[in-house]
């Protein structure tokens, strides 16, 4: 999302930083509270991602010599060895191995770990020059013939550091109950210092090394080790395996295709060049197959399927790498409604399309790095929208959207897809989305102007931001004031908008099961507290094949 | 056809003075004694249910049926989404292209003729209405449909002979299709019914009436679940409830089309010079089964232009080998899907008035739920595997001990 979705756009935001500028040292002198800064060799932790039945990813980045510091291009070539067993002890190691690393690709090491049982635990660590890392904690997703009675996921997304401390994390990291934490996007930031921070004067609670915008590799190298060593982020990642995708500033804000809002190729070159770099950073420091492997070099595709028993499988998708430049604002030619427009791109479209018809399981949980429900002001019905554009082609057919960035901006895109649902009687999708920093539970209609008389496809919940500003904190309200009438006034004009809660900061937990999906919203207390407290606020969810949201009265019990 | 002169007829009177025709093979018991011990299974099939109508509030009795037994939401109807092959999938467990059984309608081409599958030599396998008989069970059907009562013919131990007949639509009424469903239970108790409840598919199928079709579906909606539980009622007052297995389903799901949304393929077959004349169209409400009449040795080139061609045509969705969707040869050369809110009207795009419609794809996902207090129905459970129509039979095979017919079942039971 743009760092500024809400009402100010890029320029007034940094004026607004530099008139905050004095209070940047308050975060400077604050550490990272790295777990793992007394082990000289794995300074960024262990991670685990990808579960797949018999296999997971398993992740460490070495730091063999003091200069081999990340982004630096130098430290020698070593051999960093790996286990996994059935016990935090290790006396039932299953498999082990060996990992060449070096500079070339940053220290960092990436595997899969193979022969491994469906839905067990398993502990991974590694081992250099005599010194081990961090145990790690993971498991395995349930055979693909299985029937698992419950699935359950942490979900987060837009984690900003220089915004607070990730105290969401560290409370999903408490739980002993999850299968795995899916991160919809924007895990990393890549602003300068001052440019976007904690609150409408921008300052920074902790500031972003490199001390620039990253855009050459070893910045976004250097970015992703920040953000590795930060300990709830690290608690996390050493309990459960993560399931990511990125949304647009893993690599830059609003990007798109062949550029972004945040990249002058002016003073900042290439943009294909740039996005190289970001994703070759990703694939070295994230958790997940990019082209469909841990291998580097091998393609950064990164929309793909995990599948957990019957219950449910997981599209992620990619809506930044293949679509098509958003539409200029104020929207008056009704571009958002172009069908040469894409937000998946013509493949992506393909494979989502084909997996959701190949009814493998009974939920179909969609990964989705932004928001798919219509958002509009006000909604007109279809019929009554295409007789105007008969007319003058002004409207976009889902009427005026807020947020061109998401799939609001690409209409067609989304008409395809939930034709795609209705024609094939697909029900039970579930898209999870992040992107907005605001937590929402919404039906999907085929057509929001008729809704609900018209019939709904499918549903959404959108997790909150676990640091980045949302609305109260742009307007400079307090909690639960001016937002209660935004959030009024959208549920008003869209009516498949069920829950909205503009103000908090947090992180969720859905519950998979085959009588119901439940999404539970938890909130922290400030986040430049980096003790910051979590608590429930609300629970939503959708009963099997309804294809509606409905009110839960409290959250699932560990 | 049916051999009237070996059928037996009781006619059988209710509390209210109303009669009920049975009819069964002659020499058959005309009623057994019930006993607390007595294995028993109902398949009460809501023709046309979409899933999303049981927990819509209107219909409390099947809800209840549905959480307090083995719920499956990921259920579908198996192609064609019609109600004739779905009821025989139920009872034979095997896909069309082994029972005969693909659509409602078929172009005939011994005939020549396109006409319902309603004859009982239609059907090629075996049902477990006689198998069970085979093995010393009572099996029974209450079946509000015309042409379901003509293809399951004689195979049950007791029929019920529906009537009275509404005109337009060809069925009986819940009402009357449950009082003749308590009255076989009371009369005859076999140890299967097997009940076809048609008022949900027939009020979108006939509301030429001028009422609103949500009206009107609600009305059914709520009359088929007051008659579902007269039907629990009667099995729990009279102690059959504690050894029954419920299944509950529909045959297919139900969707609207639009006025303006119509799909008719005859005439651009027509005018298509390879193909005027010699296509052959089974309208099956959201499928057409389109057939070449030309000379064979014409047929791979026909076949490929009369794809190209339905595939062109706007509201269609998708066109298929009937091999691909294991119908059989009977279902003609391909298949074509419309799209939702679509439907097909050939030859004329006056032809098919009708605006509640299925058969294609978005009419797949059914209601499928086992109660009853059988020992073998786990009690308030949702499960995620697939269930199709398909897995009726092998279920009630289960219930009764029954081997796999030859060749195996395609379904699998859910019990």
């Amino acid at each position: 999302m743009k760092r500024d979705e809400m009402t100010l756009d890029r320029r007034s935001l940094l004026t607004a930083s530099a008139a905050g500028a004095g209070a940047l040292a308050l975060g400077v002198s604050l550490p990272e509270r790295a777990g793992a800064a007394a082990n000289p060799y794995f300074q960024h932790g262990v991670a685990s991602g990808d579960p797949h039945p018999h296999s997971v990813i398993l992740w460490t980045r070495v730091t063999p010599t003091t200069a081999a510091v990340p982004g630096s291009g130098r430290g020698p070539v070593v051999q960093v060895t790996w286990q996994i067993a059935r016990d935090r002890r290790f006396s039932n190691v299953v498999s082990k191995g060996t990992f060449a690393t070096g500079a070339t690709r940053d220290h960092t090491v990436k595997l899969e770990a193979t022969g491994l049982r469906p839905r067990t635990t398993y502990f991974y660590r590694f081992h250099y020059n005599g010194v081990a890392s961090r145990t790690g904690q993971t498991k395995t997703a349930p055979a693909y013939t299985s029937s698992p009675d419950n699935l359950r996921f942490g979900v987060v997304s837009c984690a900003n550091l220089q915004a607070g401390w990730f105290s969401a994390y560290r409370h999903l990291a408490k739980r002993n109950d999850l299968d795995a934490v899916l991160h919809l996007g924007d895990y990393l930031y890549e602003y300068a210092p001052g440019e976007y921070g904690y609150g409408n004067a921008n300052k920074d609670i902790r500031p972003h090394v490199p001390k620039k915008e990253m855009v050459a590799l070893g910045d976004y190298r250097k970015r992703h080790a920040q953000y590795k060593q930060d300990a709830d982020l690290q608690a996390l990642h050493a309990k459960v395996p993560f399931i990511v995708t990125w949304d647009d500033h893993e690599v830059t804000n609003d990007e798109w295709k062949n550029g972004a809002e945040n990249h002058d190729p002016a003073t900042e070159g290439s943009y294909a060049a740039r996005k190289r770099r970001a994703h070759r950073a990703y694939d070295e420091w994230m958790p997940a197959r990019l082209g469909d492997t841990v291998a580097l070099n091998d393609g950064t595709a990164l929309f793909r399927n995990l599948r957990f028993g019957t219950l449910a499988d997981l599209s992620m998708l990619d809506l930044r790498s293949y679509r098509s430049e958003q539409v200029a604002v104020p929207i008056a030619d009704g571009a958002v409604s172009d069908p040469a427009r894409t937000i998946t791109g013509n493949g992506q479209m393909r494979w989502l399309k084909d997996t959701l018809s190949k009814d493998r399981a009974q939920w179909r949980l969609i990964g989705n790095p932004v928001m798919i429900a219509p958002v509009v002001f006000p909604p007109l019905p279809n019929d009554v929208t295409s007789a105007v554009n008969d007319v003058t082609g002004l409207l976009p057919e889902d009427g005026s959207p807020y947020n061109v960035d998401q799939w609001d901006g690409y209409t067609a895109d989304r008409h395809e897809l939930f034709a795609h649902l209705a024609d094939h009687g697909v029900n039970n999708t579930v898209f999870l989305t992040g992107d907005i920093h605001s937590g929402w539970a919404c039906d999907l209609p085929l057509d929001a102007g008729t809704y609900p008389v018209t019939r709904s496809v499918a549903t959404e919940f959108v997790c909150t931001s676990v640091t980045s500003n949302n609305l109260k904190d742009i307007t400079n309200n307090p909690s639960r004031t001016t937002s209660l009438a935004v959030e009024a006034g959208i549920q008003t004009t869209n009516r498949h908008v069920k829950y909205l809660n503009f103000d908090d900061h947090g992180y969720s937990v859905l519950d998979v099961t085959s009588k119901r999906t439940q999404m539970d919203y938890f909130v922290i207390t400030d986040r430049a507290d980096p003790k910051a407290t979590s608590s429930w606020t609300a629970s939503w969810a959708t009963d099997a094949d309804t294809q509606q949201v409905h009110a839960v009265d409290g959250p699932v019990t560990r | 056809m049916m051999d009237m002169n070996r059928r037996s007829f009781i006619r059988a009177g209710a509390a209210g003075g109303a009669t009920y025709l049975f009819s069964s093979a002659l020499g058959t018991p005309m009623a057994t004694g019930a006993t607390s011990e007595k294995q028993r299974a109902y398949v009460l099939v809501v023709d046309g249910c979409r899933p999303d109508e049981i927990g819509s509030g209107m219909m409390p009795r099947l809800q209840a049926l549905r959480d307090g037994g083995m719920n499956y939401p990921r259920a579908r109807s198996l192609p064609i989404m019609e109600t004739i092959p779905n009821h025989v999938m139920m009872m034979t467990g095997v896909r069309p292209d082994r029972s005969g059984v693909p659509a409602n309608s078929i172009y005939d081409r011994g005939e020549n003729v396109v006409r319902d599958l309603d004859r009982p030599s239609d059907l090629h396998f075996p049902t477990v209405l006689e198998r069970l008989q085979d093995k010393g069970f009572t099996t029974g059907t209450v079946l509000s449909k015309e042409y379901l009562f003509g293809i399951f013919g004689q195979r049950a131990t007791y029929r019920w002979e529906p009537e009275p007949i509404v005109p337009v639509s060809g069925h009986s009424p819940d009402q009357f299709t449950m009082d003749a469903a308590i009255e076989m239970v009371e009369q005859f108790d076999p140890n299967l019914v097997f009940v076809n409840l048609g008022d949900c598919d027939r009020v979108g199928h006939a509301d030429l009436t001028g009422t609103t079709l949500a009206v009107a579906r609600r009305t059914a909606l709520v009359t088929v679940d007051t008659q579902v539980g007269r039907f629990v009622d009667l099995l729990k007052e009279t102690g059959r409830w504690e050894n029954s297995v419920v299944v509950v389903l529909a045959d297919h799901s139900m969707d609207w089309s639009r006025p303006d949304r119509l799909i008719s393929l005859q005439p651009a077959f027509d005018a298509d010079p390879m193909l005027a004349g010699k296509v052959q169209i089974a309208q099956n409400g959201g499928a057409d089964l389109l057939y070449w009449t030309g000379s064979p040795d014409r047929r791979t080139d026909a076949v490929k232009r009369i794809r190209e061609i339905a595939a062109a045509t706007p509201g269609v969705l998708s066109v298929h080998d009937p091999a691909d969707l294991r119908l059989g040869a009977r279902a003609g050369d391909l298949v074509a899907y419309c799209k939702a809110g679509w439907r097909f009207s050939d030859p004329r795009p006056y032809s098919n008035p009708i605006p509640g419609n299925h058969g294609h794809p978005a009419t797949q996902p059914i209601p499928f739920f086992i109660s009853g207090g059988h020992g073998s129905v786990r009690r308030a459970t949702s499960h995620s595997v697939l269930a199709q129509t398909v897995d009726v039979a092998p279920t009630i095979g289960k219930v009764f001990g029954l081997t796999d017919p030859t060749g195996g079942y395609d379904g699998r039971a859910r019990l």
